[in-house]
């Protein structure tokens, strides 16, 4: 299969401008600023079929003719660089080693939406990305890719760097906006939408880091290339990063639905050490787990994913084996969005807790069978009713972990301790 | 405004574009609960309270933030709605400390009044619940708990939003959260109590009023603020024939929902006071206790004497007061000087958003009513220390502890031939005179107040006054025949229909149609 997202990655120096323009870097835009009206570059993006690479895999294309052609306010395209989802490592990889792909596509988008200023939202924990970012940028700049009249176009664009300060919630695309506008960073009610009332109430566009370094590829090689590739609804190549008990964990670039368990056993080396596969969850730690036996016919698309009760979400692959407590790993995963949720609405700012604390009773031995329901039911109030994503987010593996590993965590609450050990 | 037809639990509601589903609910009789949506505040829909279904729609939707439009079909009895308000309740409770028996807010919170209305179910919660702040002193009348706080984020926006002054926000992420002020700031703004009034739940209480009564021994009645001339509606709070608290009362026209510190409070020092009881009469040796009969008759026959006679009425004196004033005043002199008590101070911007500049919350009306022949106040009082008259009548204004010019306007009052004060207490001013009435206050008296703005809002007695004294109105009533003016108008309704026969810019008005809202005078009657 050809690369095309890790194109450049195992390219010596591939972070710099000179390596990224002697592979062709850069050719897409002065296509597009030469050849191509936006609308064109638009429409383009809209035929490669791509969808949004940070978890919700809406259509990119249909995301950017939302912006209201006829606003006056300024408009703002953002790239959400807050790579926060356990288990998630693509984006960081990308901004590691292809800085320039990145910064290309969002001055390919932002001309597509005829935006005239660019943020990228990056993580602050990525310190080093940053900084390798901030020097692509400089580049970049230096080069007439961004600034005023680039490549003698009469295009503008001035493109801002700003390093969060260390939130999940920042990276659910209102949360990042509320951060950037400089509150707290709380996620916006819905409606209105970004595309109308984002960015200090501007229209504002928010694609993730993935989303965007792919479209250079799409405008230099042609949407029909890129639709080419993959299944009906789900097209191109995804990232996939893949971690826990598995041979060779790393990231990798899939073909939209290529089969799930072929992946894990023969293009990441299996479960090691002779163990047993026990569960995986396919998305990142928001997304519902499947046991082993579930994986059988799931193909790594969004659909596929869909049907087999789980998502595709950020492409974060964790892999169990069979000595994994699945008590102790859903207590863990609930601590974890107890810790995140950002407190705004009701239901996730008192549930996520009070789910934690029940995880934390039944592992360390207080657990009630009552419990379990009490959980899956605790969950249901939260699903759907919260402001964000983020309630869902929590609430979906914790009903998951119970649901799949029920007699394990009924084990666990009889004997008032693990199972496994 | 375009119409908008929806359908709200199998009911037609016709209603106008813009208008959120929770407005349109509410306009048509339909409650849906809510904690944060406030009409006069942004949306932060972060309550969850106000869930409601919507046909088409997978998701509940919160109420608070979902436009009306044509043909939506929305329930908010049904089971899953009432199941989903069920679960927001017990979500809100997890981190509670039920701590009513001891909570101030206990009898008007929401949260106990939606856990009757809509959750009635144990806690499954059985973990430690998270603690917080408790009794931490947010400014000079506010009070906060954290543990009881729901972080629907009211107080927070209010500060934001209407007196733009922030000083609170939001701390810390998850059930940690908690509201807190900015380093170094104290709620101490111009309006800063009117975040306890939104407060729903027991989380900011009044330093002022806490612990002096269980809000259900409250006696409410409609009124209008006496501390300017804006007119602001309250509820007057009564225990025990006394003044527990303020509360504003919602008239769009006029105060919007909010009323400021300034008002709040006033009712301390006009009404806990040492009262008068009887009246008074200047005897060799000093004022005495004499009867209504003597005192009476002495105070006409004093000032019958003492042209140029100077006349004061309160700013604070209702409309009919005021009518009643300038007759006897006119009786007694042939060339009355006659002015209501008026000064300004300078407002900063956060008090120009409720307050007048000035402490006379009748001065209009009382104008209306004549009473200003002598081109404003301060001329009066500046011919007064320049000694122009040689009697003077004072209502319910202590003139002589004015800053400022106090000691002057009291070695004026001193020169006067004749002086009669008329107060709730025996003021410095009180006590210079020849002839003192005991009165009553705003509380104890109903009428009529003019606002700055024309709007004439009625004034009711929540208070009973105490024995001996008798309100401006009666004493004015009670003078008239005397100095020859018939008079027939026996009550405050009475006084008022006579006003809107009298004076035009009242015209057409009846007492009895004022409402508790007020009614506008118009521009036009104004020029007549």
């Amino acid at each position: 299969m050809e690369k095309i997202l890790l194109r450049n990655i195992d390219i010596q120096d591939s972070h710099t401008l000179q390596v990224y323009e002697s592979r062709g870097g850069y050719r897409a835009l002065r296509k597009a600023l030469k050849e191509m009206t936006p609308e064109r570059v638009t429409e383009e993006v809209k035929a490669s079929g791509l969808r949004g690479r940070g978890g919700a895999g809406f259509p990119t294309g249909m995301k950017w003719s939302f912006v209201p052609k006829d606003s006056l306010k300024p408009k703002y395209l953002i790239c959400n660089a807050d790579e926060s989802e356990p288990g998630t490592f693509k984006d960081r990889l990308l901004i590691e080693k292809d800085p320039h792909a990145m910064v290309e596509g969002v001055i390919l988008a932002s001309y597509a939406i005829q935006f005239h200023t660019a943020f990228i939202y990056i993580r602050g924990e990525l310190a080093f990305g940053a900084k390798v970012l901030e020097r692509a940028i400089a580049e970049a700049y230096q080069a007439g890719y961004l600034g005023k009249n680039i490549s003698g176009s009469g295009y503008d664009l001035e493109l801002i760097l700003h390093r969060g300060a260390g939130a999940y919630i920042c990276g659910e695309e209102t949360g990042l906006l509320s951060s950037l506008e400089g509150g707290r960073g709380w996620p916006k009610v819905k409606p209105p939408f970004p595309a109308t009332h984002g960015l200090f109430g501007c229209p504002t566009i928010v694609n993730n880091v993935e989303t965007l370094a792919v479209v250079p590829w799409i405008i230099d090689q042609g949407a029909a290339r890129y639709a080419a590739i993959g299944t009906e609804k789900s097209k191109g190549t995804k990232l996939f990063c893949v971690s826990g008990h598995i041979r060779n964990p790393g990231v990798y670039e899939v073909e939209m639905g290529y089969p799930f368990r072929q992946f894990l056993e023969e293009d990441c080396g299996g479960v090691p050490g002779g163990k047993k596969l026990k569960g995986v969850i396919p998305g990142g730690a928001s997304m519902p787990v499947l046991r082993a036996d579930e994986i059988e016919g799931v193909r790594m698309d969004y659909e596929s994913m869909q049907a087999a009760g789980t998502l595709l979400g950020s492409g974060g692959v964790i892999v169990m084996d069979d000595s994994t407590c699945m008590v102790k790993t859903a207590w863990n995963i609930a601590r974890f969005f107890a810790h995140e949720s950002c407190g705004q609405c009701s239901p996730c700012r008192e549930g996520c807790h009070w789910m934690e604390k029940i995880f934390a009773r039944i592992d360390n031995g207080s657990g009630e069978k009552a419990d379990l329901d009490l959980i899956l039911n605790i969950s249901g109030n939260i699903i759907g009713r919260t402001i964000c994503p983020f309630g869902d987010a929590a609430a979906m593996p914790a009903a998951a972990f119970i649901k799949k590993y029920r007699d394990e965590f009924e084990e666990h609450i009889r004997q008032k301790r693990c199972v496994l050990t | 405004m375009d119409p908008v037809k929806l359908t709200i639990d199998g009911r037609e509601v016709v209603t106008t574009k813009g208008k959120k589903v929770i407005q349109a609910a509410a306009d048509a009789g339909i409650v849906i609960p809510y904690y944060c949506y406030h009409p006069k505040l942004s949306i932060a829909g972060n309550c969850r309270m106000c869930l409601v279904e919507i046909e088409k729609m997978p998701r509940l939707q919160i109420a608070c933030n979902t436009d009306v439009s044509e043909g939506m079909v929305v329930l908010t009895q049904s089971p899953k709605v009432v199941e989903a308000r069920k679960s927001v309740m017990e979500f809100l409770l997890v981190n509670h400390p039920l701590d009513c028996p001891i909570c101030d807010q206990s009898g008007e919170c929401w949260l106990q009044d939606y856990y009757m209305q809509h959750d009635l179910q144990g806690s499954r919660f059985e973990e430690r619940k998270e603690h917080d702040r408790k009794r931490e002193i947010f400014g000079p009348y506010v009070v906060f708990d954290g543990e009881r706080c729901i972080k629907c984020t009211r107080c927070v926006r209010f500060l934001q939003e209407v007196t733009r002054t922030g000083e609170l926000e939001v701390l810390n992420r998850g059930d940690h959260s908690t509201i807190t002020r900015f380093p170094g700031r104290t709620l101490d703004n111009p309006l800063s109590v009117n975040v306890v009034d939104i407060c729903p739940v027991g989380a900011l209480t009044d330093r002022d009023f806490r612990f002096k009564v269980r809000v259900w021994y409250l006696k409410k009645t409609p009124s209008v603020c006496p501390g300017c001339s804006t007119g602001c509606n309250i509820s007057v709070e009564t225990y025990q024939n006394r003044i527990a608290r303020f509360k504003p009362r919602v008239n769009e026209e006029v105060n919007s929902h909010w009323l400021c510190d300034e008002g709040r409070y006033c009712f301390h020092a006009l009404t806990e006071v040492e009262r008068l009881t009887s009246p008074l009469i200047r005897q060799e040796g000093g004022l005495v206790p004499t009867d209504w009969e003597t005192a009476l008759w002495a105070a006409l026959t004093g000032l019958g004497k003492a042209d140029p006679l100077a006349g004061v009425l309160s700013g604070r004196n209702t409309n009919e007061e005021a009518f009643l004033f300038g007759k006897v005043i006119a009786k007694l002199s042939a060339q009355p000087a006659l002015e209501v008590f008026y000064q300004e101070r300078e407002l900063t911007e956060t008090e120009k958003v409720l307050k007048s500049p000035d402490r006379s919350p009748n001065f209009q009306g009382a104008r209306d009513m004549g009473v200003s022949t002598n081109g404003g106040f301060d001329l009066l009082l500046r011919e007064l220390i320049e000694g122009k008259f040689r009697g003077a009548y004072i209502v319910g204004e202590d003139l002589v502890s004015l800053p400022g010019n106090g000691e002057k306007i009291r070695q004026a009052l001193e020169k006067l031939s004749f002086l009669v004060v008329q107060d709730t207490e025996l003021t410095s001013t009180a006590k210079l005179a020849h002839v003192v009435l005991p009165a009553t206050n705003f509380a104890e008296k109903e009428g009529t107040y003019t606002n700055r703005k024309g709007r004439v809002q009625k004034l009711n007695a929540a208070l009973v006054p105490p024995v001996g004294a008798l309100h401006d109105w009666q004493i004015f009533a009670r003078l008239l025949p005397d100095v020859g003016e018939k008079i027939s108008s026996h009550t405050p309704a009475e006084i008022f229909q006579e006003i809107s026969r009298q004076i035009p810019r009242y015209g057409g008005l009846s007492y009895a149609t004022i409402g508790e809202l007020g009614i506008q005078l118009s521009d036009e009657t104004k020029q007549l």
